[in-house]
């Protein structure tokens, strides 16, 4: 049976600045990361290939250049990968990258049967959450988002059974397999990767899915089976290293200074 | 040469304007016609000036206007002998785009703004309120009505609260079903809203359970939805503008679903002000019931744990860190953090400095040996700002540094800073909020 | 009249074939150990035998050494006694030393006798010593000192009684001039009756006999073993600095680091042969120090104990009996025990045999980073930050450049500018470290260098993951820079940082990169006697006590240039702590140390802010970033950052411009 987990590479988002003069987006110099919350996902699909021996997949959609994440995936452990790539499957929206990897998870699911597939919480650059809800559905399979522990997964009885993590408190939850979870960051450390698995992963062949594999309506992936379109983008007001009245002599009068920008940057709520 | 009979247009290439793409996942790739957009390893398209026809389709999809079509001088010169020759010539007539004139037929079925009040045992969530606030400035420029959905199991109760709140319709689908929520059958039922009553708008919170809830429904509706937004508009085709931090919030994004309804968004909390309360509103509870009983659901919520209460605080997790560093002074001075960050839900933080010292567990540490925290909201409080503490917190939204030392390196990335004592400033602060507070109640 | 030389021939087949079987034994584990090259320059190392091994000049680095030099001596000088007291034994009709022309014999006579007297009185000392003394560590008292020395002891004791009863009976030619025998012929045999003396002559030689030949076979089994091979232990040392660590070849198929004693080499399995237990080492680790549970003689004995325990296992690849890795018991390193080390150096400085202490442990980080995975959790996130973005704290590259603040960006350009200045993390990232690197360039443009930066290029040399046995990531990282360095023409390089300055100057050297580098406190200090640079005037910094970096001092002996610099603008020589120079304590940063907590025992930077306090400093100068962070962080530790400032030798330079 296979676990499936779903990453992308992402820009380095927290490389990425806003050059004070223009404005505008420095991107120069920003890497692809494999995006960290995908970290523990692959982490936590590892895990389980280890404790109940799943054969770990990899999935992921994005430019020919993902490989190189895919392989670090291998280095980690993952039993094989499928980097799905095609140019149909550009600009697309969170119901147009569900409807890709639903398929891919489909086709997978042809050769061997699928239990969990697995996503991180949310991706950095995107930050939607939503593409996790949107292959369960697409699927037809238990939807638990925001695990941050798998307490255990029966395999005969093709049942898991999870904590979720929400504000204030802590969800038990007992699903049906195959199910779909997303995990926090919390959920789990992260191995590090080996060097004899390294050189292996360095070698190791990388399955590539496109379009004319998989087959899918170019109407519903990519750019036009995208639902929302990208209107405009631009740069968030920020304050840089504003100094608020004179602290040292009139703090009573400082901290009010602080409390009316905070408020007046709808930062803090009364 | 003025005698020539027929000067073909030129229709120059696409090229892109250096500095511009933002790498947003190859937009601009799919829709050319000729293949002539190659991504390189940053993301950004090559174009393939032989095989560019200059049909601007990339163009348009660019969501940054990071390309732009380029003329050769030559090519400058001849556009500029039309433009001369066809001075005097009526503008062209835009074509109606058949399919496109359909399409907004269609949408036009949909009609009004629903906010889905969730609600945790019958615990309303306060965003489900602040948008019923943002629902009805939606509703009144659309001229609709602004509809509640409230789903669970003995929760009546919330149907006429949301009145209060503004709304004039409620949506009740109440089956002890409901009583946990799950995804499926919640989904379910809000999809089973949707297509018996079509709103044009969806609105729901961007919490862990709207999240969850949201990506279902959008997905099983085949429509647009916008996460985290923290601004909503409606334009001049009555399309909903969607405004949300992208790129871990170094771009701001106006996202719009142009040709399915409903138009779904999840709006993060605390963004939208909550409206007036006035319990004298009433409006109209219509019920629902949808098919479907326990046993269909696999889906069982065996425990939920109540972890406000318990000892172990997430600094990681949390949207509002107070953090103390060696500028603190002693132990007890951590109790003015605690009191600020019992005032603004947050948890308190501290440096590596607070640590050693013996003030604070290894557990609250935030930097390279500690936690690596991104909140809403970080005050550093008494901390110089070493690098090692540095990473750990660069990332959050707002930065705030107090500390008496004016060169201290913590104000290079605070956004906004207090020279001066802490042990002064987070007293006035925690109290100016409490009086602020009690005004407002009062 | 002698023993009987038959019964004495079987002892003594019996004993010699004892111990060359002993010595087979424990040699033959030695080849298990992998190959390594130490062959080469025989004169150079013939020369460094007599210094360091018949020289011992580094035993003599303390006091007691004298103790061990006078029982060395003596007992080269009774070697020869020895020989002829076994040959005499054999043959007496053939080789007696009364055989000799009178004067060599007299004169050879009056040296044993004297020797054996120092003999025994060092070994006296060093009872009194281990008895009477607070011992330097416990293990000074194991039964294994008491069995040697009373041997020593006994066997110089029987030394004098075969000779005071020949004296005694008047049989012995050269009495007058054995003072000692005869002292003791006077005080206890004077008016003996003869058979009585001829009774007592046979006991103590055949005493002599025995201890000699017991003493002899005990030799292979105790860490007395350090009498075979701490002279060619000397002779095959490292004839550079212990200062890098060897390279990896990353093929499929290769196992990396130590895990399994015999991946050592033959050389590092000598090593652990050649340990006494001096305890040197362990009074110099920073580590052992501050109560962790690192001790370097401890590892060196382990790897020792190991191998004896597993050495049939390894011949025969047979499962190992007890891991090399994993500690609980003698013969196994614990992984704490791994972690703990700075790479400070001073237990490979300290050891009189030169022993190579901390590269084992690096090699057994290897193991664990490599193969296993397996390393403190404090470390994933360096490992991560350098490997995605090539400096330890994960900042964006972008950042290298903000410490020029208001200076304009200066390029590096060939042939244009002749030094690449570079900056290193902690100069580029650091906030407090950048007002060094800002002190530097206003040092290098006052003296008129030409100079340039890599800015946003620059990437991290990799020091700490190679210390830290992530030698796949320091590879990688490595090849990056060359190309870099090579792209950019880079011939000539000033390194504020160390740490930088010894990756470039030696681990790079491994890669074929031939650079000029040099450390800014060197170039500070020539540009000041070439008067390239000149002071304005002196600064009054209060009490300066200067404070070396292990990898400038004792990684390359860069010892008086940063004193100079001091001296120079302050007008006076910096105050040394007590430990100094090649003794100097580690502040805490090294090997990794920067990005890791101290969960045991006292903070090592905090007890080097102690030893600094106790000069009563106004001013600790410093010449490396991580000293700067580790001795700031150590100042707030004591509560003395409003009393006691740290700054680097550029600071004080840049003060007096």
């Amino acid at each position: 049976m296979l676990v499936v987990a779903c990453i992308k590479q992402v820009p380095d988002t927290t490389q990425v600045k806003i050059d004070p003069d223009t404005g505008t987006l420095i991107r120069e110099g920003v890497p692809f990361i494999l995006n960290p919350f995908d970290v523990h996902a692959l982490e936590e699909s590892l895990r389980l290939k280890d404790k109940y021996g799943l054969r770990a997949t990899v999935i992921s959609m994005g430019p020919p250049n993902t490989e190189v994440t895919l392989r670090k995936a291998l280095a980690r452990g993952a039993d094989q990968t499928v980097l799905l790539s095609d140019r149909a499957f550009g600009g697309a929206d969170t119901l147009a990258t569900s409807m890709v990897l639903a398929s891919a998870i489909r086709r997978l699911s042809q050769a061997e049967e699928v239990a969990l597939v697995i996503c991180g919480q949310q991706t950095i650059d995107g930050d939607t959450a939503q593409v996790g809800p949107g292959i369960a559905t697409r699927l037809g399979y238990a939807q638990l988002t925001l695990v941050d522990c798998i307490e255990y997964v029966d395999l005969p009885a093709r049942k898991v059974k999870v904590r979720r993590k929400l504000r204030g408190r802590h969800e038990v939850i007992e699903a049906p397999l195959p199910a779909l979870i997303t995990v926090t960051r919390e959920i789990n450390r992260l191995r590090y990767p080996t060097v004899p698995m390294r050189l292996m992963a360095e070698e190791a062949a990388i399955t590539l899915w496109d379009n004319q594999k998989m087959g899918l309506d170019e109407a519903t992936i990519g750019l036009k089976g995208s639902a929302t379109q990208v209107r405009r983008i631009f740069s968030p007001e920020r304050a840089r290293g504003e100094i608020l009245g004179d602290g040292a002599n009139e703090p009573e009068k400082a901290a009010q200074l602080l409390l009316g920008k905070l408020i007046e940057k709808d930062l803090l709520y009364l | 040469m003025a005698e020539e009979k027929k000067i073909k247009k030129p229709h120059g290439v696409a090229r892109l304007i250096q500095g511009k793409c933002i790498a947003c996942g190859a937009r601009c790739q799919m829709p050319c016609p000729k293949d002539a957009i190659e991504m390189n390893d940053q993301g950004e398209p090559v174009i393939i000036l032989e095989k560019c026809s200059g049909c601007r389709k990339c163009l348009k999809v660019c969501p940054v206007d990071a390309l732009e079509i380029y003329y050769t001088p030559q090519e400058e010169k001849i556009l500029a002998e039309i433009a001369a020759r066809t001075k005097a010539a009526a503008p062209a007539v835009e074509e109606i785009d058949k399919e496109a004139a359909e399409t907004l037929a269609r949408l036009k079925e949909y009609r009004g703004v629903w906010v889905f009040i969730e609600q945790t045992a019958g615990e309303p969530a306060q965003v489900s309120w602040e948008l019923l606030g943002i629902g009805a400035e939606l509703a009144r420029t659309l001229g609709v009505e602004l509809c509640s959905v409230v789903i669970g199991g003995g929760v009546e109760n919330l149907c006429q609260e949301s009145f209060s709140y503004g709304a004039t319709r409620a949506y009740l689908i109440d089956d002890p079903i409901f009583h946990h929520y799950r995804t499926e059958p919640y989904y379910k039922a809000i999809c089973h809203l949707v297509r018996k009553y079509k709103p044009e708008i969806v609105l729901m919170g961007a919490t862990g359970l709207g999240r969850d809830l949201a990506g279902a429904v959008a997905t099983e509706l085949q429509t647009g939805l916008t996460a985290d937004c923290t601004g909503l508009a409606i334009d001049d085709r009555r399309f909903l503008l969607q405004t949300r931090p992208a790129f871990g919030g170094n771009i701001m994004a106006t996202i719009l679903t142009e040709s399915t309804r409903p138009q779904m968004s999840t709006v993060r909390p605390h963004v939208m002000p909550l409206p007036q309360r006035d319990v004298s509103r009433r409006g109209e509870i219509i019920r629902e019931t949808v098919p479907g009983k326990e046993a269909d659901f696999a889906v069982k919520v065996l425990e939920i744990i109540d972890t406000r209460k318990e000892g172990d605080v997430d600094v990681a997790a949390a949207e509002v860190i107070i953090s103390g560093g060696r500028g603190m002074c002693a132990k007890e001075n951590f109790d003015i953090l605690q009191e600020l960050a019992d005032e603004l839900d947050g948890v308190v933080g501290c440096s590596r400095g607070a640590v050693e010292a013996g003030w604070m567990p290894a557990e609250r540490q935030v930097g390279q040996t500690g936690k690596t925290v991104r909140p809403k909201i970080y005050f550093a409080c008494g901390i110089s700002g070493a690098i090692q503490h540095l990473v750990g917190m660069q990332d959050s939204d707002v930065i705030v540094a107090i500390n008496r030392d004016r060169q201290a390196p913590i104000f290079e990335v605070a956004n906004y800073g207090i020279v001066g004592d802490v042990l002064q400033i987070i007293p006035a602060l925690t109290n100016r909020i409490r009086e602020m507070r009690t005004q407002r109640r009062g | 009249m002698s023993p009987d030389i038959v019964l004495f021939a079987v002892v003594i087949v019996a004993a010699t074939a004892l111990f060359g079987w002993s010595c087979f034994r424990r040699f033959r584990l030695i080849t298990l150990g992998r190959d390594e090259d130490r062959f080469d320059k025989i004169g150079e190392r013939l020369k460094n035998t007599l210094v360091y091994a018949f020289g011992q000049r580094r035993v003599l680095r303390r006091p007691f050494g004298i103790n061990h030099v006078v029982l060395y001596w003596s007992f080269l000088i009774l070697f020869l006694a020895n020989a002829e007291f076994v040959l005499h034994g054999l043959f007496p009709a053939y080789v007696s030393l009364s055989r000799l022309p009178t004067g060599l014999y007299y004169t050879l006579a009056f040296i044993f006798d004297l020797a054996s007297l120092l003999a025994l009185l060092a070994v006296l000392v060093a009872l009194s010593r281990r008895l009477f003394l607070p011992p330097p560590h416990i293990e000074a008292r194991s039964r294994d000192s008491f069995v040697i020395l009373s041997l020593v002891a006994v066997l110089m004791i029987a030394f004098f009684g075969v000779h005071a009863s020949e004296i005694a009976q008047g049989t012995e030619a050269a009495a007058r001039f054995m003072p000692v025998s005869a002292l003791v012929a006077a005080a206890f045999m004077s008016g003996a009756p003869l058979d009585s003396l001829v009774g007592a002559a046979g006991f103590f030689w055949w005493l002599h006999a025995l201890v000699l030949l017991g003493f002899l076979n005990y030799l292979p089994y105790s860490k007395h073993l350090h009498i075979l091979t701490a002279i060619p232990n000397c002779y095959f040392r490292r004839l550079d600095n212990v200062k890098t660590q060897s390279r990896e070849e990353f093929t499929a198929g290769n196992t990396y680091g130590v895990e399994r004693v015999e991946q050592f080499t033959w050389k590092d399995l000598f090593d652990s042969y050649s340990c006494t237990e001096c305890g040197r080492c362990s009074d110099a680790c920073p580590a052992t120090f501050t109560g962790k549970p690192l001790d370097p003689r401890l590892v060196v004995h382990d790897i020792k104990a190991n191998l004896l325990k597993n050495g049939s296992q390894i011949k025969n690849k047979t499962d190992r009996v007890l891991p090399l890795i994993g500690g609980g018991q003698v013969g196994s390193v614990s992984e704490e025990v791994i972690w703990e080390c700075t790479t400070c150096g001073a237990c490979v400085e300290e050891c009189p045999v030169f022993i190579e202490q901390y590269p084992r442990i690096i090699d057994m980080r290897r193991h664990l980073v490599e193969m296993q995975a397996r390393f403190p959790d404090d470390l994933s996130t360096l490992f991560e930050n350098m490997e995605q973005r090539s400096n330890p704290w994960g900042m964006a590259p972008a950042e290298r450049t903000k410490w020029t603040a208001d200076m304009s960006i200066r390029p590096f350009e060939a042939g244009k500018t002749e030094y690449l200045f570079f900056i290193g993390c902690a100069g580029a990232l650091s906030a407090r470290s950048r007002e060094t690197t800002r002190s530097i360039a206003r040092i290098l443009d006052a003296a008129g260098i030409s100079w340039g930066i890599l800015g946003r290029d620059e990437l991290c040399c990799g020091d700490s993951v190679r210390r830290l046995g992530n030698e796949f990531v320091f590879d990688r990282m490595a090849e990056e820079n060359i190309k870099l360095f090579t792209e950019k023409g880079i011939t000539r390089m000033i390194t504020q940082c160390p740490h930088c300055f010894s990756s470039f100057h030696d681990d790079y050297r491994q890669y074929g990169l031939e650079l000029e580098v040099v450390h800014h406190t060197e170039l500070i200090s020539r540009l000041l006697k070439e008067s390239r640079l000149k002071l304005n005037h002196t600064v009054d910094l209060g009490n300066v006590v200067f404070h070396d970096s292990c990898y400038l001092g004792r990684y390359h002996q860069i010892y008086e240039a940063p004193r100079e610099i001091v001296a120079s603008v302050t007008g006076r020589a910096p105050i040394e702590m007590e430990r100094h120079h090649s003794r100097s304590f580690c502040c805490g940063g090294g090997g990794g140390h920067m990005w890791m907590e101290e969960h045991v025992g006292k903070l090592i930077n905090v007890a080097r802010i102690e030893q600094a306090l106790e000069k009563d400093p106004a001013t600790i100068c410093v010449s490396c970033p991580y000293c700067m962070t580790m001795l700031e962080d150590g100042l707030k530790d004591k509560n003395a950052d409003d009393k006691v400032r740290v700054l680097d030798v550029a600071e004080i330079v840049a003060r007096a411009l």
